[in-house]
């Protein structure tokens, strides 16, 4: 797989993680979490050709999941797009080909991303627009720590891949 | 591997004004949902979705059931070698067949639920519904069903199973709609103990399980017990089967017991639900639910709002015996009302 493949295959590969993210993964939940099969495509894709591409992919990546979501429209998208800066830092900064950049980098963006999109329920409930009522502590503990280690060790399982894609320019 | 150093110049003003319009486009597309100008697209693009959805789960289930299947096979072999092969063959000439009994059975199920309660307005296949898809992330529990307006689903209408609740319907399009689950943490459903008639608030936990709240101080209650619909709020019907007492959280210093409770029906797998479309959802009554009690007042001195003074017909939701409180209006309470007490206690959602 080439630079180029990848990138232009990565708005189909969005839409199959949001619709398996939608159906199928449910049956592969593990402590009471599905994978964030979406942000683990985002951050992969900003790692390699780094946060200006990997906000768009984000944005409509969280479009997506948006569609098939209770949540409100553009929540996740925001939330993506903060996770994807963040791994966007792994780009260049640093060598991605070394083990711990991709590691660090879901787990930073899995962190960001459930940050941001609590924090966007946070606002919309306060602002009286949505009621979508999550305890912050109880969320970290029976979520946001499960979700974290079940992505980090999907992308072990995927840094050999991610080893083969040639480092691009920036987009 | 040789890496690539040429690259051109970074700008940082291109990757800002690039994140700033797709903050904004993002920012747009929330207040369009919010203000109900997005319905129709979202009714579009579900239209167009649902098909996807319905292949992809039902694919999915073959999945599982393959991998199921094997799983047997294998027992099977280990079991008695003599009949591996005779077994194999059958389940295999079986496959599609126990599929299609396993769906009838399920019907048979849901017919019998309605049989058993015919206050509710169960109309065959038009309210069963095929659950399409899930919540796509880990924070919101919601379904996706494969009716809509067009099939007369509307929000506020309580899902059920033959099991027990589901939660209630909260979106609506066309030819798709959207299920909060009992499991949310957002949902919160009026409830009674089966045997010691105590009220309590269910709500969701992130975690998944169900927490019975507000429980009355010095009262008795025991694991195992079953956890029912108690109609109050007027958000469901009383007497629908949520789950059974695992746990029991009792401290003298707190106001109200707790119970943490197992949902009788497993939301993780949910196949075909149904949904009750007679029942008529009131939607404005979290002010009659509102605690007056301050968090500092002792326990014993505590009364839960929610406690069987209240007929607990659906049909008085909490109002005075009078009847003439509308829905939205706060009781006159003889307990001063304290400011901060509100909140701490919501009607279901």
């Amino acid at each position: 797989m080439n630079r180029g493949a990848l990138y232009f295959m990565m708005f189909p590969l969005l839409a199959a993680a949001c619709l398996f993210q939608a159906t199928a993964a449910g049956r592969i939940k593990i402590y009471g979490v599905k994978p964030d099969l979406v942000l683990l495509l985002i951050v992969i894709g900003a790692l390699v050709y780094g946060s200006r591409p990997g906000v768009v992919w984000a944005f409509f990546g969280g479009l997506g999941l948006d569609l098939f979501s209770g949540g409100p429209m553009g929540s996740s998208s925001l939330a993506l797009m903060a996770a994807a800066m963040v791994a966007g830092f792994g780009h260049r900064t640093l060598s991605r080909f070394n083990m711990l950049v991709p590691l660090v980098a879901i787990a930073a963006g899995t962190l960001v991303y459930a940050g941001a999109y609590l924090s966007i329920l946070a606002v919309l409930q306060y602002l009286d627009v949505t009621d979508h009522r999550l305890p912050w502590l109880s969320t970290v503990q029976s979520v946001v720590v499960p979700a974290l280690v079940y992505n980090t060790t999907l992308m072990v399982l995927l840094v050999p891949l991610l080893n083969r894609i040639p480092e691009s320019q920036d987009l | 591997m040789r890496r690539d150093i040429d690259r051109r110049p970074w700008s940082f003003g291109d990757i800002s004004i690039r994140l700033l319009i797709l903050v904004l486009a993002s920012l747009v597309l929330m207040a369009l949902q919010v203000t109900g100008r997005l319905e129709p697209i979202q009714s579009a693009v579900a239209l167009l979705t649902s098909p996807a959805q319905v292949g992809a789960t039902g694919a999915t289930e073959s999945v599982t059931d393959a991998v199921d299947f094997l799983f047997e096979l294998r027992n099977l072999r280990q079991r008695n070698a003599e009949l591996e092969q005779v077994n194999s063959n059958l389940l295999v000439e079986n496959f599609e067949l126990r599929e299609v009994q396993r769906e009838n059975e399920l019907m048979r199920q849901l017919l019998s639920f309605a049989q058993t309660r015919p206050g509710l307005d169960l109309r065959g296949a038009q309210i069963v519904a095929q659950v399409i898809g899930q919540e796509s992330n880990n924070f919101l529990g919601y379904i996706t069903l494969d009716l809509g307006q067009s099939h007369g689903i509307e929000v506020g209408y309580p899902v059920v199973t033959d099991q027990g609740l589901v939660g209630r319907i909260s979106e609506v399009s066309d030819t798709t709609s959207k299920v909060l689950l009992i499991s949310d943490p957002s949902s919160a459903v009026n409830a009674i103990l089966q045997s010691s008639r105590l009220n309590g608030v269910l709500r969701g936990n992130p975690g998944g399980d169900l927490l019975m709240d507000y429980i009355k101080q010095g009262e008795t209650l025991s694991e195992g017990e079953v956890v029912l619909t108690s109609g109050l709020g007027g958000r469901f019907p009383k007497g629908i089967p949520i789950g059974q007492v695992v746990e029991i959280r009792q401290r003298d210093i707190d106001v109200f017991q707790q119970a943490v409770v197992r949902p009788t029906v497993d939301l993780s797998r949910l196949e075909l639900v149904m949904v009750v479309t007679n029942f008529d959802p009131l939607e404005d009554v979290p002010e009659l639910l509102v605690p007056l009690v301050p968090e500092s007042v002792p326990a014993e001195n505590a009364t839960n709002p929610l406690d069987g003074e209240v007929p607990l017909d659906g049909s008085t939701l909490g109002t005075p015996a009078t009847g003439e409180t509308t829905p939205g209006e706060t009781i006159p309470n003889e307990s001063t009302p304290v400011e901060g007490a509100a909140g701490e206690i919501e009607g279901e959602q």
